[in-house]
């Protein structure tokens, strides 16, 4: 193990296994086209695939203003349908293209992400999350009640456009380029600045930070990540109405994908969101009428046994026992390196 | 002293009150910090100063009356634009960034002066560590700069706070209780440090503080504060002869007022 480790470190072999996850997703619709009969990759799963990049986007959305910033947002998904009607209601209503429509979607969850946020996020702990829930329903009531422009509860039909590739590989970019964004974030000034806010916002204010400056601007961007990923689901969907858009577990799906991968960490929430997908898809398949019981257990269970997430739980100052363990690999790994090069040096020194 | 009064003050207050409903925490206290002293502040607890100090970095709006800081009046102001001018503080409750190392607590405590988001977006760090790890040898913590803050001692916390209010190269430093709960060594350090930056640096402190000796030592002046109503200014050697500080602060027979703070 503690050979591996060094190995690992030495060769950046992270680095490696990276590349060739991002290669091996850019490849994989390829049998699709070049034998489309042999039915090597179907479209059943590139569009579980599809569904799964969704994911991981919107929980790293999450993550920047619940896990960095430390403001729980459980209305989040309001983005999502922001976004999705933004789409479709220029799309189906004033018969725009796609891009042109997305771009509105984008900016409607933003817009609204700046004038909510700058009343919200006045509040703090319990608060801001219950305030959200609550802009939550109201907009989607709102967007029932809203008929002649939104289709009311009967919804819109989008024109429809199947290419489920083409999806693939929009989602692939996009959810790289999200996760680019965050892990770029995490090591700025900007990150450091959101993680003092979650760990003591006065102080953080006192020193110079101007705190609500700050919570707007990222709440904002992931606003429009989200609204960006509801777009491209109502498009992909090709019809929405309030109850499928506003799904109430949508922003459950979020949180609960980033406590399982780890709160405020960058791959923690690709991770959890893999999870969640997965274990649903298997739920899916055999628990039909359980699996909203069981996704509660998880949820749980997550918070019990494992409340710095899969990837927190790794982490040597956890004080978990696994991150204990991890913790002397890694010391054992650094303390070997250094032996053998201070041995290198002593052979040198007589020289 | 003289030379230094003449001087347009630092920080300025005029009539400063601040109610909690229909309790004066602050009533119409006047007083003013010239640069390049040290003041200190005293008063038995529940008297107001820390109030004060929250009044003057701006966490709690000000009721009545004005502050002008440099000469501008900051009565309205945001903490972080209070920061911004050039007045830092800690904390009598510490307040660190418990998550985060002692070199990046340091970091994130100057980087944001007069600093656009746009120009956060690059990695953190290279610029002022230099200036960092120079604050960390100074106040004798270079051991630790990559331990987390909230695994340090309560000594250790209270002087990576004093390291965070010195990293903007502030021209006032609040400090509130800094030597409460360290130990008689490490306060002589914080006492030497703190004379070194204002003859070296001209660093301006205000301080509050219960131990008599090291106010004693180290201030220009003390301003005394009962019941949100300022009771004296004057030297340290005039407030401990003052008849009404010894009755407010040491209690009503003052003779064995000075012991009560050796321990």
């Amino acid at each position: 193990m503690v050979k591996f480790v060094q190995a690992w470190r030495k060769y950046r072999l992270g680095k490696w296994a990276l590349a060739l996850l991002i290669l091996f997703l850019f490849l994989l619709p390829v049998p699709q086209f070049v034998a489309p009969e042999a039915k090597l990759v179907t479209n059943s799963l590139l569009f579980s695939l599809t569904q799964m990049f969704m994911l991981i986007i919107l929980a790293s959305d999450w993550n920047l203003i619940g896990g960095f910033t430390g403001y729980y947002d459980f209305g989040h998904a309001v983005f999502f349908g922001l976004g999705a009607y933004g789409t479709g209601v220029m799309m189906a209503q004033m018969g725009w293209a796609f891009v042109p429509a997305l771009l509105i979607g984008a900016v409607v969850a933003a817009v609204f992400a700046i004038l909510l946020g700058s009343a919200t996020l006045r509040l703090r702990g319990a608060y801001f999350s219950i305030a959200m829930l609550g802009a939550f329903v109201a907009v989607r009531e709102i967007i029932r009640v809203l008929r002649p422009i939104t289709g009311g509860g009967s919804g819109l039909t989008l024109p429809p456009y199947l290419n489920r590739p083409l999806f693939y590989y929009v989602l692939l970019l996009f959810m790289i380029f999200v996760v680019w964004v965050i892990w770029w974030i995490r090591r700025s000034e900007f990150g450091y600045t959101l993680i003092a806010i979650r760990e003591d916002e006065v102080g953080a204010e006192m020193r110079g930070i101007n705190t609500t400056l700050h919570k707007i601007v990222v709440f904002t961007l992931a606003a429009t990540f989200t609204g960006l990923v509801g777009g491209l689901w109502a498009y992909q969907n090709t019809f929405i109405d309030p109850d499928v858009v506003f799904f109430d577990s949508r922003t459950l799906d979020m949180v609960l994908a980033t406590l399982l991968g780890g709160l405020g960490t960058v791959t923690g929430p690709v991770l959890g969101a893999v999870l969640i997908y997965w274990l649903r898809d298997v739920l899916w398949a055999n628990f039909l009428q359980y699996h909203l019981i069981i996704q509660g257990l998880v949820l749980i269970l997550i918070v019990l046994f494992l409340p710095e997430g899969v990837l927190g739980s790794f982490d040597p100052n956890s004080g978990t026992r696994i991150g204990g363990w991890v913790g002397k690999i890694l010391r054992e790994a650094d303390g070997e390196t250094e032996e053998t090069a201070n041995a290198a040096e002593s052979v040198e020194a007589p020289v | 002293m003289t030379a230094v009064t003449q001087q347009q003050p630092l920080l300025e207050g005029r009539g400063v009150s601040k109610y909690f409903g229909g309790l004066a925490a602050l009533s119409d206290v006047d007083f003013t910090v010239y640069p390049g002293e040290i003041m200190g502040l005293i008063g038995p607890n529940g008297s107001g100063k820390t109030t004060l100090f929250d009044c003057l970095s701006r966490v709690q709006d000000i009721s009545k009356g004005q502050v002008f800081f440099k000469g501008e009046d900051i009565t309205r102001k945001k903490p972080y634009q209070v920061a911004h001018l050039g007045l830092s503080r800690t904390f009598q409750i510490i307040r660190v960034y418990n998550k985060l190392t002692v070199i990046e607590n340091l970091l994130l405590s100057q980087q944001w002066r007069n600093k656009g988001i746009l120009k956060q977006l690059r990695p953190s760090g290279q610029q002022m560590e230099g200036r960092a790890k120079e604050l960390t040898d100074f106040l004798l913590m270079s051991h630790v700069i990559k331990e987390k803050a909230g695994n340090l001692s309560g000594g250790q916390k209270r002087l990576l706070e004093i390291g965070m209010a010195l990293m903007p190269d502030p021209d006032l430093i609040l400090l509130d209780e800094a030597t409460s709960g360290i130990n008689p060594t490490l306060i002589e350090t914080i006492k030497d440090r703190i004379r070194e930056l204002n003859s070296k640096y001209n660093k301006t402190f205000l301080l509050i503080e219960h131990n008599i000796h090291f106010i004693g030592d180290l201030c220009d002046r003390v301003f005394v504060l009962d019941y949100g109503q300022k009771l004296a200014e004057g030297t340290p050697d005039e407030i401990m002869n003052n008849q009404a500080v010894i009755e407010a602060y040491f209690g009503a027979d003052g003779d064995e007022g000075d012991d009560e703070y050796d321990e």
